[in-house]
């Protein structure tokens, strides 16, 4: 490596020497309160409400399944006794 | 809750530059940095309640900063791929190399040759470049490196002189070019 080539590479590598801390903006600290206190906010009052739409959600659907079932096992038994009825003029 | 609140202003206070600069060092970008800082001190507060004191304040700060750069990285990279549905990338070069970063707390006259440094630092492996990092800008001892890192003594001296050894490398690649403008 040549000398020119390594001065060149030390110079890069302390142009960090005497580097000075970086302060944050003044407002940085009532930011983080700020999202603080909505995270508290959010964590009470969502959490119930998310809780309650998902426990309506699942009973609407367990009605909804359960009414469909039924509904179709009265129709096929419906549907059957017509056809029978039907069919079947040896006893009319 | 009041208590709390106060200890957690004080600490703030004690740790924000620490916070802050590390952030800076690490994603090279002002905002980015004062996101993450605001995102840090959010989980110091969220979990000073359980903090266990078996290690030292500063220790766990430090830990929590480098993780939170590190996942506000992979988060932007990932958010990047999303978007211009590409492959994923080994590193964070990917979000980092985006622009050239002037680090407002170097020297006027170093100003220059910084840029590349942080340019090429970005080429380096994730342990390698916080290794550097807190070595080289934090100015810590190899034995704080290794408690913040959770590593051994001599997997951090291994990290920092491979981190060197990869600098002058891709420097040394680096000379070429300049040579080639000047």
């Amino acid at each position: 490596m040549s000398m020119e080539k390594e001065t060149w590479i030390e110079s890069i590598l302390n142009s960090t020497n005497g580097i000075t801390q970086v302060v944050p903006s003044d407002d940085l600290f009532s930011k983080i309160s700020q999202r603080i206190q909505q995270e508290a906010k959010v964590s009470s009052k969502t959490v119930w409400l998310v809780a309650a739409s998902i426990a309506v959600l699942v009973i609407m659907n367990i009605t909804v399944i359960n009414s469909k079932s039924k509904s179709t096992k009265h129709s096929t038994t419906a549907y059957l006794e017509m056809t029978v009825n039907q069919s079947n003029q040896l006893y009319q | 809750m009041i208590q709390n609140q106060f200890h957690f202003e004080k600490l703030y206070h004690e740790y924000k530059k620490l916070v802050f600069n590390v952030a800076l060092n690490y994603l090279q970008n002002v905002e980015d940095a004062e996101e993450v800082t605001q995102d840090v001190f959010i989980k110091v507060y969220n979990s000073l309640e359980n903090f266990n004191q078996k290690s030292a304040v500063k220790t766990w700060i430090y830990r929590i900063t480098i993780n939170q750069c590190l996942d506000f990285i992979k988060q932007k990279n990932s958010q990047k791929r999303f978007f211009i549905f590409g492959k994923k990338s080994q590193n964070e070069q990917e979000y980092l190399n985006t622009t050239t970063f002037e680090h407002p707390g170097i020297l006027l006259e170093n100003k220059e040759e910084a840029a590349i440094l942080f340019e090429v630092i970005n080429t380096l492996t994730e342990n390698q470049k916080t290794a550097f990092l807190l070595s080289k800008l934090d100015g810590l001892s190899n034995p704080e490196i290794s408690e913040i890192m959770q590593l051994s003594i001599s997997s951090v001296e291994s990290l920092v002189f491979r981190a060197k050894a990869a600098l002058q490398e891709k420097l040394a690649e680096k000379y070429t070019n300049y040579r080639k403008k000047k």
